[in-house]
């Protein structure tokens, strides 16, 4: 079983690279163009230079073929723009968008289970039906406008907290959480919305079951059949899609970061692409490939961890 | 936490989960209780040569280093600070991109990132308030009589941050780095720079291939101007070439030290405590302890973040934002230090493109557009003036006659001149006589950069004889449709918005007018023989009264043929918070005053928080 997903993951990363690589070289525009200022592209000798050095006269294949190889042992290359190397900018920039995907995911479900479970369990009445609101409210509101109403108000108003940037976990953990709460606000409110409902959905699903039933017939109490046996069953979607986010908030934290100023990994993704920076491009794309599949492979693990039948059938 | 303890109630869930939320709650209210953040802790030059950008300052565009243009007189909203400059202190300063690197040979540099390199680097000469160059590491020059030899003599007593010496061997290593280096390499080309040698100890000769007048203004600006120490990138040594984009101590002469680098988030610097420069009190420089950069590319939560005091100084290039922060200044918590420089917004016609290829078109076409609409639409109204030419109305190369011939709005006229191409039998592009014109307009996706093309189009097809179709591409793109790279330097654009003009010596760069199949420079293709030839005799002498006679009539050749416009001229600001100047203050070191703040360009070697009585 182990074997057949690395395959697939080796597989799918190939896949990944070589489509990534295929579409920055359809980009319109030449890295050159980025690399050096218009008077300097006059000097066609020095042009002709730099497209030597960088590969850029070689066949397709031979380019994607250098970098693979170059890949395969760890190194992604450099970038063309600042001559960073694309392994230290990733390793610069995951923790941030890391921690900001683990906390806002960690509150919207802190906030999303309880809510979905106390919905399904009720379901129809009133509760039920005020928490709905709330995550259909939640769900209609862009999260960059949240992160203004954040500023505003515990920026601005209040001065509790700064309005941009970020302090790393490493130089004070007061400053990274101050940098890191109105970002994962921002992004957590909509999945709230999202993991609630579906909290709510399998929940009911879930409370309809025989043994639900069962545990009920035998008076025990709502709490321990709420959170012993029917959570962890109807916690299945809920993970699978908490897997998903956390792999797509990797790349897709950006219009967040860019309104806080976080410098994070999306953030120099969509730089690289104006830039037509393709190696950073490509080494980031691929990355975020990685960390996708990976995050979906611990998904798959950790069915088996929450349901029994799972672990039985495998 | 009582709300919150209220809530747990409600739902009935005293657990795990709300304790956990309680706990978070809490550590951010302890946190904000704990001082202030890491952040808040800091308490063409001849007509068709101009910088690559768009429209206006709304996005942001690779800066060419020495693009022509001149001099403005610095305007500011902010009174004289009432006491001195006090000594120490901190500031951070919100920018609005980061910088590609500190590499000033290296990496294309702009607004935001001048700001930085400022601090980090001097410059061998620097612009007077007038527009004038004057001394910063080059003490004093003389050249010969047909100005293709300039010897320079460096201040004594410099040092870079590491301790090493200045010396004119350092200029002449420079030379060798510059001449590969991605921004400089162009800049010595199109000065006629063929050599740098040292003469002296503290002797630098430049020789040249042909007669350059201005040659100086190239030595105030990043690539060749900012001195660096070359040996910290040896040829070939990539790991070097990483670490100096960092600006590792001992690379430059300035003010101050890159102590952080924290791309895309802060960049931390130091005062250089040996800095070689004084005020004229003798007191050393520079005033404020440390500075900090935060580039925060969101206009608005960048004035957010002054307002809530994250940072103490924000720059802008825009004039919606410049709008906004005089409203937050009103209640006197900020002070805005503006400027109306020789940067404008505008675009240009492919004159190798028909219609644009004929005059009528073009100038119909801008005679039917009012500026004040336009500026309107990006945000400038009671902000932004009218240009009419790349320099500003308080230039030393401005010229009236010039303004005179600018096309301004004439519907009539308009009309008359379009009428006259529609209904020409051998007109250019093909079309059946009588048959409207169809012309793309272009501009970077920015929303006022939009809606002064939706402006623009009403306009056009008010008359009833063009349809007007607009396109918006990213900047990158933007910018090498213009350039033209694949096709001969033809360029994929027709009417393509772009910004025009800069502060730098408009002798600086004549391959704007080149002949465009030379020259990727001249984005719109336009040249004239008798034009160019004006700009290349205002290379040949440094007398600016014979110079800008020059300028005045190569302005009119090109208001004439309008292969570009104009909307209005670009405000730029520093605002910060009440008690930060110096921004259009500072000093060279021979005592008089520099050039201001363009571009929001401050020179943080001399900002300082006012002494309070």
């Amino acid at each position: 079983m182990l074997a057949a997903r690395l395959v697939r993951l080796v597989a799918t990363l190939l896949a990944v690279s070589f489509l990534t690589f295929f579409l920055v070289n359809t980009l319109p525009g030449d890295p050159i163009n980025a690399l050096i200022p218009p008077d300097a592209q006059q000097d066609q000798e020095f042009v002709a230079q730099l497209r030597e050095e960088y590969g850029l006269n070689d066949p397709f294949f031979v380019r994607y073929g250098s970098w693979l190889s170059d890949a395969v042992s760890g190194d992604l290359g450099r970038s063309v723009i600042t001559d960073q190397l694309v392994t230290d900018e990733i390793k610069h920039r995951i923790p941030v968008t890391g921690e900001l995907a683990i906390v806002s995911i960690g509150i919207a479900v802190l906030l999303a289970i309880p809510l979905g479970v106390t919905a399904g369990y009720r379901q129809g009445t009133k509760i039920d039906q005020s928490i709905s609101a709330l995550a259909q409210f939640l769900l209609s509101i862009p999260s960059f406008i949240v992160g203004l109403v954040l500023i505003y108000f515990l920026s601005i108003r209040l001065r509790w907290l700064p309005a941009t940037g970020w302090t790393r976990l490493t130089e004070s953990v007061t400053g990274n959480i101050k940098t890191v709460i109105m970002p994962a606000i921002s992004l957590a409110l909509t999945e709230i919305a999202v993991y609630t409902r579906i909290v709510r959905s399998d929940m009911i699903n879930t409370l309809k079951e025989t043994y639900v039933l069962s545990a009920k017939s035998k008076g025990l109490k709502d709490r321990f059949i709420l959170f012993r046996h029917a959570l962890r069953p109807s916690s299945l979607t809920l993970t699978t899609i908490v897997g998903l986010n956390i792999a797509g908030l990797i790349g897709g934290t950006v219009v967040i970061e860019q309104l806080f100023a976080l410098p994070g990994l999306g953030k120099r993704l969509l730089d690289a692409i104006f830039q037509r920076d393709f190696i950073m491009v490509q080494g980031v794309t691929v990355f975020m490939a990685c960390v996708y599949v990976v995050i979906n492979t611990c998904v798959d693990l950790f069915y088996m961890i929450i349901d029994p039948r799972i672990r039985r059938k495998s | 936490m009582e709300g919150i303890t209220r809530m747990s109630y409600l739902l009935g869930k005293r657990g795990v989960v709300f304790k956990l939320l309680a706990v978070l709650l809490a550590a951010t209210a302890v946190a904000s209780a704990c001082g202030s953040d890491s952040s808040s802790d800091d308490a063409a030059p001849a007509a068709t040569t101009a910088a690559p950008a768009e429209e206006t300052a709304t996005t942001e565009a690779p800066e060419t280093t020495d693009a022509p243009a001149t001099t403005a007189t610095p305007t500011t909203t902010t009174e004289a600070p009432p006491v001195g400059p006090s000594q120490g202190g901190s500031a951070s300063l919100a920018i609005e991109a980061e910088a590609t690197g500190l590499r000033p040979w290296e990496d294309t540099c702009s607004s935001p990132c001048y700001n930085m390199m400022n601090a980090v680097f001097d410059k061998l000469t620097e612009q007077y308030a007038d527009g004038s160059y004057g001394p910063m590491l080059a003490k004093s020059w003389e050249s010969n009589d047909d100005y293709t030899v300039f010897t320079v003599q460096l201040q004594e007593g410099v040092s870079f941050t590491d301790g090493t010496p200045l010396t004119a061997q350092h200029i002449a290593d420079m030379f060798v780095v510059q001449q590969t280096g991605a921004a400089s390499a162009g800049v010595i080309a199109s000065s006629n720079l063929i050599g740098v040698e040292a003469t002296g100890d503290l002797e630098v000769t430049y020789t040249l291939s042909a007669t350059n007048g201005p040659f100086m203004a190239v030595l105030s600006r990043a690539p060749m101007g900012m001195v660096f120490n070359a040996a910290l990138v040896p040829a070939g040594d990539e790991d070097a070439m990483a670490a100096a984009a960092n600006a590792p101590t001992g690379i430059g002469t300035g003010p101050f030290m890159v102590t952080n680098r924290d791309v895309d988030n802060r960049t931390d610097m130091e005062r250089n405590p040996n800095y070689w420069m004084s005020d004229n009190f003798g007191t050393q420089l520079p005033y404020l302890d440390s500075v900090s950069f935060h580039p925060i590319p969101d206009e608005g939560t960048r004035l957010d973040s002054l307002s809530s005091g994250t940072v103490t100084a924000m720059q802008t290039l825009r004039q919606a934002t410049i709008r906004d922060a005089r409203t937050v200044a009103e209640d006197g918590s900020l002070w805005m230090f503006e400027f109306q420089g020789n940067n404008a917004g505008g675009g240009m016609f492919n004159v190798l493109v028909p219609p644009y290829d004929d005059v009528r078109v073009r100038r119909g076409l801008i005679m039917a557009t009012r500026q004040d609409a336009i500026i309107a639409a990006l945000g400038g109204e009671g902000i932004s003036e009218p240009a009419t030419q790349l320099y500003a109305e308080d230039s030393p190369w401005y010229s009236e006659e010039a303004a005179e011939a600018y096309a301004s709005y004439d519907f009539d006229g308009a009309m008359a001149l379009l009428e006259d191409y529609i209904n020409d039998a051998d007109r250019s592009d093909g079309k059946a006589v009588g048959e409207k014109l169809d012309v793309v307009l272009s501009c970077p996706p920015d929303p006022t950069l939009i809606a002064a093309m939706e402006v623009t189009q009403q306009f056009w097809n008010e008359t009833g004889l063009v349809n007007t179709e607009l396109t918006a591409f990213d900047q990158a793109t933007h910018i090498n449709m213009a350039l033209g790279m694949g096709n001969e330097f033809r360029g994929e654009h027709e009417v393509h918005c772009w910004r025009w003009g800069s502060e730098s010596d408009p002798g600086g760069e004549n391959s704007g007018s080149a002949p465009w199949e030379t020259s990727p420079f001249n984005f719109s293709n336009w040249h004239d023989p008798e034009h160019y030839a004006l700009l290349e005799e205002a290379r040949t002498t440094d007398d600016v009264p014979t110079r800008a006679a020059l300028y005045a009539q190569a302005s009119i050749m090109v208001n004439e043929q309008v292969p570009i416009y104009f909307s209005g001229g670009t405000a730029t600001a520093i605002a910060t918070a009440a008690g930060l100047g110096g921004f259009d203050s500072w000093i060279l070191p021979d005592g008089e005053i520099g050039i201001g703040h363009p571009s929001a360009e401050g020179r943080w070697g001399q900002a300082y928080w006012t002494e309070t009585e």
